[in-house]
């Protein structure tokens, strides 16, 4: 999940992407379902999707009594349902926001799950112009689009724009069927188009370990993964690992030779099974998140300190963020004792289905307005408390941005741009302070004062704005007296009424950590404007959208101070504390 | 620091080969005497170590009464100074009678105040001032004793970093081919037989050298006459020219005027407690008009950066008059000129001759953040030491408002059985201890060494993980324990 959680072993490793591989699970005999969207539910009768627990409950997965030859299993498989997913892309350009970016084109493996779907990578598909799938058995290329995405999971849904050619070409095939998580030690087969040749590739390993990993897409997700020893390469992105006949995994990641050998991740079915669960609705609404860092209750002071027993139960919360599910509700020294009734051990693991996982899978499968319980552990008394569970923004500033366009704002040769992963790499940003708002944004609160956080990042010189080189890179603080909390804030600074009192005169900008201002001339900025425009080949002088980090920027207002709803007393918010009266 | 460093272990190396001999009363032979020093870092990261020993040599200027100049650089944390007889080879062990880092100049003595070591030999006396143009001799000793002496030219009169980051000074640059042989820090500069300089770093791609100069070596003896030592006095200012036509007109600086805009200020520094604003445009100091790159005209030098007015011409104590402008309004400040030490900043900004301040307890390591702590990680430690204590350093104001006087943290956690689970935190600020206040180590010693009642400490982080808990009596057992291991300190409040 998120960074700031220390339970997260977080590898500094780079971890490679691989391009695409595909496969398709299916359902069993999914012809009869009314209207199109992936089926999980093993059952025969209906297209209805399993509901609640999201590992398939009865599904017939691997187990360790099944022999290895029957593991490696593929023969029920219709290769033509496993494709070629061909993609070109258009790379945009945080460097040069106005150009309209590199185009490139790539390939990775997708699978039929049902009626015109097919589940692939989010990175196969990313920053795609156009997107085709070709079957084993088909020369042809089959124009396709994305129907849902899911960057922060690494999964995504496609379709053929035109059912008839579904119709003609994918419809008899058996979409492939998503099973269960494998067990360790058990073999497994990847199926998919990677490097090396132009047709289908098979290789088969053993899973080699089960465990929460990052997800290399967002930069920033972490989820459970599966290490398998299967080669895994470049164009497996997206491919089924199968086994026996079942969908155990999409692959989608892995470590370059130089790093570690036979290392291959897959997105596992619990994963894949949230990510179908969330978009049948029709669009795909993230995972959420508890926002809170966790310290476990390892030491026999700190067990005393707080009041526990001595009864290896508990780990306390250091922080909860503001504006996460957990704000204002969850406080320092808090002890969360159980999740969803599940005992939480003193090093923030539970049970479940007599696996000990982190206690964050349970969140892991919740969706957006989802709650959870939490028993807590609050000066000296047992609390209940219900969380009502919602993304975590924040931590989208050093995500990574994929099917976006870059925003800026570019003045008389000043260009303006929101920090984020995209930006802070193309202008390969170095300055502390622009550093630290990009770093800290999440931890420190500090979008409570600025929900984005403007830089300037490029002086296109011209005569007026010679001298003002040296300050790019730099966060701003005010334009023309006007706080800059949003990237429309500049445009409104230099293009509205706003003046510094006495400086009519000029356009003032302050930066953050900086004494000296920038300044223009108003009557001769207008002119130079259109002379940097035409002589710099920029098409368009800004582009502005509402970016999803922009959530935030109504719950606090210009001081950075909460914005409570007005009725506060009836609409507790979020959440609801119970049994108040013995916190008294 | 460490490119200074490879310049001077490799390059500061001189013996001659086509050396003219000098024709003045004083030769190298009559007027150098060898120094030799070991020296001994202390280690930031485990406060408790100090490093190998290492050996540096250089030559020093003889002054009268047996006083021998030299740079501090030659004897930063040295443990052990010797001086030589240049060519009889006889060694005295010297003690240090005046250092200044920041000025990086150092005075040593025979420690023996009675010894005839130096009979015979010829003190220097300090020469007028050089300029561009002017032709100087750099004196070296052969290993055999025998004097050499190198000409080289001056090429400007300007202002450099000597030492310390941050802290510049006046300094001759000259051109000049030095043969390098005997690994030798610092050497005596000459003209006309008399001391113009002591050579402080020698590029022998370039073949030029930087000279720490007379006058700010006269300065330094000046002040060490009373024995009571003031040093160089800093402004506490950082400025950006006014070379943008669009700047001047917003500030209001008039017609072909120069001045600089003041774009921030040390808290506490001189400038701070004239009532000198950030925004400010300083015009003239001291009488002299300060053009829009910084420089003023000097009577002999020619252009020279404003600083040489505050650090080479006035002296710690005097009152200079600062005319500004301020919002548009043209006025005038006096300033009296004051030296902030290192231990006044919230973050020293060097530290030598003593090993930082450091508690241990329990396995937890607490120290105060200095920037030789950051600066451990190398030459890349703005982007590879922890980054709050980073930002920390280069934003100080937050925490001074606060009430500061040191900004104490977690450094470390050794893994014991008072620290069960909390091995992994490291580079957490400290707040408070016990309730109380932590605004330097000592608070933190004094806090933690009455126990709470339940014997259970309380220390609060300003960031994650905001608060632990430690045993008293688990601790005070581990702190033995560590004794015993080897850790010979567990703490160092001085």
């Amino acid at each position: 999940m998120k960074a700031l959680n220390p339970f997260f072993f977080r590898s500094t490793l780079i971890v490679s992407l691989l391009l695409a591989a595909n496969t398709a699970s299916v359902l069993a005999q999914t012809t009869s379902a009314p209207a199109p969207g992936p089926r999980l539910a093993p059952a025969t009768e209906t297209p209805v999707l399993v509901p609640g627990p999201i590992t398939p409950p009865t599904a017939p997965s691997a187990d360790v009594t099944i022999p290895e030859s029957q593991q490696a299993d593929i023969s029920e498989i219709d290769f033509d349902a496993i494709v070629r997913v061909e993609v070109d892309t258009k790379q945009p350009n945080f460097r040069v926001p106005w150009n309209i970016g590199g185009m490139g084109s790539g390939n990775g493996t997708g699978f039929l799950i049902g009626p015109n779907r097919f589940l692939t990578n989010a990175h196969v598909v990313s920053n795609s112009r156009l997107i085709y799938i070709k079957k084993v058995s088909d020369p042809k290329p089959y124009k396709a689009r994305v129907v849902n995405v899911a960057h922060d999971c690494d999964l995504a849904l496609l379709e053929l724009e035109s059912d008839t050619e579904f119709d003609s070409a994918f419809k008899d095939l058996t979409p492939l069927y998503i099973g269960g998580l494998p067990k360790l030690n058990t073999t497994v087969v990847a199926v998919g188009y990677p490097i090396g040749g132009e047709r289908i590739s098979v290789t088969r390993g053993v899973v080699s370990r089960i465990d929460f990993r990052a997800y290399s897409h967002s930069s920033v997700d972490n989820h459970l993964a599966i290490q398998v020893d299967a080669a895994i390469n470049p164009g497996n992105s997206g491919g089924p690992v199968l086994q026996n006949n079942q969908v155990v995994g999409v692959a989608f990641q892995g470590y370059s030779g130089s790093v570690a050998q036979n290392t291959g991740y897959m997105i596992p079915v619990p994963v894949i099974e949230r990510f179908l669960k969330d978009v049948e609705d029709g669009s795909y609404d993230h995972y959420v998140d508890i926002a809170t860092s966790l310290l476990n209750i390892l030491n026999p002071a700190q067990r005393r300190a707080l009041g526990l027993p001595n009864d290896g139960i508990g780990v306390m919360v250091a922080v909860a963020d503001a504006s996460g599910s957990a704000g204002g509700i969850l406080e320092t020294k808090d002890v969360l004792l159980s999740i969803d009734g599940h005992p939480i051990a003193s090093d923030g693991f539970i049970e479940i289905e007599g696996e000990r996982v982190d206690l964050n899978e349970v969140i892991e499968r919740k969706f957006a307005g989802d709650t959870v319980d939490l028993e807590i552990w609050r000066d000296g008394s047992r609390k209940e408390i219900v969380l009502e569970l919602k993304r975590f923004i924040p931590y989208l500033i050093q995500a990574s941005q994929y099917d976006k366009l870059p925003n800026f704002v570019l003045y008389a040769g000043l260009q303006f741009q929101p920090l984020d992963r995209n930006m802070m790499a193309a202008h390969s940003v170095t300055d502390l302070e622009t550093r630290y708002f990009y770093n800290y944004y999440s931890q420190d609160e500090l979008y409570r004062e600025r929900p984005q956080v403007i830089a300037l990042t490029e002086v296109l010189p011209d005569t007026t704005n010679t001298h003002l080189q040296p300050y790019v890179h730099k966060v701003v603080d005010e334009i023309n007296g006007k706080k800059i909390r949003l990237l429309q804030d500049v445009f409104d600074a230099f293009h509205g009424d706003f003046h510094e009192e006495g400086h009519e005169d000029y356009h003032v900008v302050r930066l953050i950590g900086e004494g000296r201002p920038l300044v223009l001339k108003r009557k001769e900025s207008a002119i130079a404007h259109e002379r940097v425009k035409a002589k710099y080949n920029v098409g368009f002088d800004h582009f502005i959208e509402e970016p999803e980090i922009l959530q935030l920027k109504d719950l606090f207002d210009e001081d950075g101070e909460e914005i409570n709803p007005e009725k506060e007393e009836e609409e507790t918010p979020a959440a609801e504390v119970e049994e108040e009266k013995k916190a008294a | 620091m460490s490119f200074t460093k490879i310049l001077l272990v490799t390059v500061f190396c001189f013996g001659l080969s086509a050396p003219s001999l000098s024709a003045q009363d004083s030769s190298p032979e009559n007027s150098i005497v060898r120094v030799n020093a070991t020296l001994q870092s202390y280690s930031f990261l485990r406060p408790w170590e100090k490093g190998a020993p290492t050996p540096r040599r250089g030559l020093g200027a003889l002054l009268s009464d047996n006083r021998v100049l030299i740079t501090a650089e030659m004897c930063v944390n040295s443990t052990f100074l010797e001086l030589e007889h240049p060519s009889s080879g006889a060694r005295v062990p010297a003690k240090i009678a005046g250092m200044d880092y920041e000025a990086n100049l150092a005075v040593l003595e025979p420690a023996n105040s009675d010894t005839d070591v130096f009979k015979g030999l010829t003190p220097l006396e300090l020469g007028s001032s050089t300029k561009a143009g002017d032709k100087l001799d750099v004196w070296q000793i052969e290993d055999n004793g025998d004097g050499v002496s190198t000409e080289v030219e001056v090429l400007r009169v300007t202002v450099g970093r000597y030492f310390i980051p941050d802290s510049v000074f006046m300094m001759y640059q000259v051109k000049g081919s030095l043969q390098s042989r005997v690994n030798s820090f610092t050497l005596p500069v000459i003209k006309g037989g008399k001391l113009a300089g002591m050579l402080l770093s020698y590029s022998s791609k370039e073949q030029t050298a930087n000279i720490l100069p007379t006058p700010i070596i006269e300065k330094f003896l000046a002040d060490l006459e009373d024995g009571d030592y003031k040093g160089f006095p800093n402004l506490g200012i950082s400025f950006s020219q006014t070379l943008d036509e669009t700047l001047r007109d917003f500030v209001g600086i008039k017609g072909k005027d120069g001045g600089i805009f003041v774009r921030n200020i040390a808290k506490e520094g001189s400038a701070d407690k004239a009532g000198i604003k950030k925004g400010d445009v300083i015009l003239s100091i001291d009488g002299h008009p300060i053009d829009s790159r910084g420089n003023y005209e000097h009577a002999e030098y020619g252009k020279l950066s404003f600083s040489h007015i505050v650090r080479g011409d006035a002296q710690t104590g005097d009152v200079v008059k600062v005319e500004v402008i301020r919002d548009g309004e043209p006025m005038s400040i006096d300033v009296e000129l004051a030296r902030k030490l290192p231990e006044n900043y919230l973050i020293d900004p060097y530290m030598f001759d003593r090993g930082p301040k450091y508690l241990i307890f329990g396995g937890l390591i607490f120290q105060e953040l200095t920037l030789p702590y950051l600066q451990s990680w190398g030459d890349e430690w703005p982007n590879r030491a922890p980054f709050k204590l980073v930002h920390a350093n280069a934003n100080p104001e937050p925490f001074e408002e606060e009430g500061r006087e040191k900004l104490v943290f977690l450094s470390n956690v050794l893994k014991t059985p008072s620290t069960l689970g909390y091995e992994s935190i490291n580079s957490a600020i400290i707040t408070d201890v016990n309730g109380q206040t932590v605004k330097n180590i000592k608070d933190l010693a004094r806090a933690i060494s009455t126990p709470p009642a339940d014997g259970i400490h309380v220390i609060e982080f300003s960031d994650f993980p905001k608060i632990i808990y430690v045993d008293d009596r688990a601790s005070k057992v581990v702190n033995q324990q560590l004794t015993n291991y080897g850790i010979g300190q567990l703490q160092r409040l001085e």
